[in-house]
């Protein structure tokens, strides 16, 4: 059984200037102990994926209108309010994107991170900040500076925190959005390393949301490709890299700078990501395009499998493989 | 913190400085004389002018200025020219009676507002906060006169609860300070509720949800913090603003507060009573304001260490310079 898994989900913000359709029917696994990197650019939908595994889409005006996230066999979605909260921070938890303001400005972060060792384990205020000593020790910062408060930090350090407070309580799976994007690159090298370590030594699984391939390269196992609350890529880390099956993922390659070869421009992908209120009726990659047919514009492409546990999401390519396939 | 404090206080003195000198040149030029005033229409010009020179109102108003300055520095307030009394004795046997409606209508300010705003910020949109925004934009528009006359009306003619003027016990302190009381608390439930709205959307928030904490603690223990620094701001301004603005309500329920004091004294061209009163209002807002500054110290951590910064800095430099 996998950890989690989220079969159709869509979230939808309904706003009064229409419909946003964020997350259109994804479906996700996350194995125990295994790295998922959920890649796309801004906008795709993966924060409104992560808040939805974490319930917290905010309603209004968010709402999750299909699909099912089953949690250690359990679906969440049908789970009540104090459930949840039992749930949230002891087993599964959330790295926010931005350090410096996902800290409470007025608490010492010694109390931000007792706060949830008692929220979810029975022990006494002596204890809880020992364990939130051994928790500061563990990220890197010195256990004499508990008592200060988050201004006093640089934000690596602030987001070192966070991490201390989400691994308090060793969850069974830690949401990572963007965790770096805020930080310095030698800050960012330095937080994605010990995370990994962390994720090991505690045996967590992770969903790590970015943008950044040279994230997803230095830390996942797999990678999902997300594209208009779409996943139109799916595999593991060799497979997506070595094999891009997608244009969309090959767009995105495409717009990396490279220290191989020498190129005189980068190849971005042309125009810009559908207006979710009003997503095209075909593929929503179709207008953006380079390899469309007319029949992309029509209908919706299915996933179908590239090799196995590889799935792409593209009607031109699987067309191409069944011409390859009689070929032979 | 003590040295911030003193260095607070050595600025409140150029303060008051620049008050006394505007309300002294205020009162020099305002037309009318007080000789005229006490000796009434049917005096001779002989004994006016013997007077305004008893007086020392025929002095050049620099002179003028100097002497009264020199006289307060010594805690001289001048004598009032009605009563004979010293003004220091008059401003303070008025004084407890202004600042104890102050302190009970900003507490039930407070209690009825905080809340209040709560509620509103948390359940934004929801009937309560339709009620209380009807309620506040009610609370901030009534004029406190016509506020006094009507509870008047309602609970001392008609109802009989309270009575409706004078200065004898407790009884009598009821309607004044919810006249004052309503305006000052519509003010501060405005602002608890829009400064609660911006911190309930903060990421910290959503942090604290995510930690699996419950709403109640959530607002309690980090948003209610976050958000009271506007709100003492607005609290230290009402009660500073009301120790020297109460004036209509101390005239409609006749009581005897610095307010009416003032009023009387400006009417009958007593200077010294009207310098000493605003003098003794602007000590007390100063001295309010330094108090807010405390609290926001107290609350704020960011703001308690730029003093701790201010003064490490200076013990660095004095270290190099050694």
């Amino acid at each position: 059984m996998n950890l989690l898994e989220i079969k159709g989900l869509k979230i939808h913000y309904i706003t009064d200037s229409g419909v946003v359709r964020a997350v259109n029917g994804i479906d996700l696994e996350i194995n125990r102990g295994e790295t998922l990197g959920l890649v796309g650019e801004t906008g795709a939908g993966k924060t409104t994926t992560a808040l939805g595994i974490m319930c917290q889409v905010p309603d209004p005006p968010g709402k999750v209108v299909e699909g099912e996230i089953f949690f250690e066999g359990s679906n969440l979605l049908e789970k009540n309010a104090r459930e949840i909260r039992k749930i949230r921070g002891s087993k599964i938890s959330m790295i926010f994107q931005d350090p410096m303001t996902a800290l409470n400005p007025v608490v010492t972060i010694g109390d931000q991170i007792c706060e949830v060792i008692r929220l979810h384990q029975k022990t006494s205020h002596a204890e809880s900040i020992k364990i939130a000593c051994e928790m500061l020790e563990l990220v890197g910062i010195p256990a004499e500076r508990i008592n200060e408060y988050p201004h006093q930090f640089s934000g690596g350090m602030k987001q070192r925190v966070v991490i201390a407070i989400a691994l308090a309580c060793k969850p069974s799976l830690l949401i990572a959005d963007e965790p770096t994007t805020a930080l310095d690159v030698t800050i960012q090298a330095q937080v994605l390393q010990m995370m990994d370590k962390l994720k090991k030594e505690l045996g967590t699984s992770m969903l790590m949301i970015t943008h950044d391939l040279g994230v997803v390269a230095e830390i996942c196992d797999r990678v999902a490709i997300m594209y208009a609350g779409e996943i139109v890529e799916y595999g593991t880390l060799e497979a997506i890299f070595n094999n891009t099956a997608h244009p969309y993922t090959k767009g995105l390659f495409g717009s990396i700078p490279s220290l191989v070869l020498d190129v005189e421009r980068l190849s971005p992908i042309d125009g810009l990501m559908p207006d979710p209120t009003q997503l095209p009726t075909g593929c929503s990659f179709a207008p953006r395009c380079n390899e469309k047919m007319s029949e992309c514009e029509e209908r919706k492409p299915e996933l179908f499998q590239v090799s196995p546990g590889h799935f792409s999401k593209c009607i031109h390519h699987k067309n191409e493989m069944h011409k390859e396939s009689r070929g032979c | 913190m003590s040295r911030y404090i003193l260095k607070r206080i050595f600025h409140m003195i150029p303060v008051m400085f620049g008050v006394s000198l505007i309300i002294f040149t205020l009162m020099f030029f305002i037309p009318g004389d007080p000789a005229r005033q006490i000796l009434g229409d049917k005096a001779t010009e002989a004994s006016i002018s013997e007077l305004r020179a008893e007086l020392g109102l025929d002095k050049p108003f620099v002179v003028q200025y100097v002497n009264y300055i020199e006289g307060v520095l010594t805690g001289d307030f001048g004598i009032s020219y009605t009563t004979k009394q010293p003004v220091s004795a008059e401003l303070f046997a008025r004084f407890p009676t202004t600042l104890l409606f102050a302190i009970i209508s900003i507490l039930v300010a407070c209690i009825i507002g905080i809340p209040l705003g709560i509620i509103s910020a948390t359940r934004q949109y929801s009937f309560i906060d339709n009620i209380s925004t009807t309620l506040t934009l009610l609370g901030m528009s009534i004029p406190s006169f016509w506020l006094g006359l009507m509870l008047m009306l309602l609970f001392s003619l008609h109802l009989g609860w309270f009575p409706a003027t004078g200065f004898y016990g407790p009884k009598y302190w009821v309607l004044p300070s919810v006249t004052i009381g309503v305006t000052s608390a519509a003010f501060i439930t405005r602002m608890t509720r829009s400064s609660m709205l911006e911190v309930i959307r903060q990421d910290y928030i959503r942090t604290a949800r995510s930690k699996g904490q419950t709403e109640f603690k959530i607002i309690t223990k980090h948003a209610l913090k976050n958000a009271m620094i506007p709100v003492v701001t607005t609290i230290g301004l009402i009660f500073g603003a009301s120790l020297g603005g109460q004036i209509i309500t101390e005239q409609v329920f006749s009581i005897p507060g610095l307010g009416k004091l003032m009023i009387d004294a400006i009417s009958q061209r007593n200077y010294p009573v009207v310098e000493g009163g605003v003098l003794l209002i602007a000590f007390s807002f100063t001295v309010i304001n330094l108090l807010v500054d405390l609290i926001y110290a107290y609350i704020d951590p960011r703001i308690k260490s730029q003093f701790v910064i201010e003064k490490k800095k200076k013990e660095s430099t004095a270290l190099k310079g050694m």
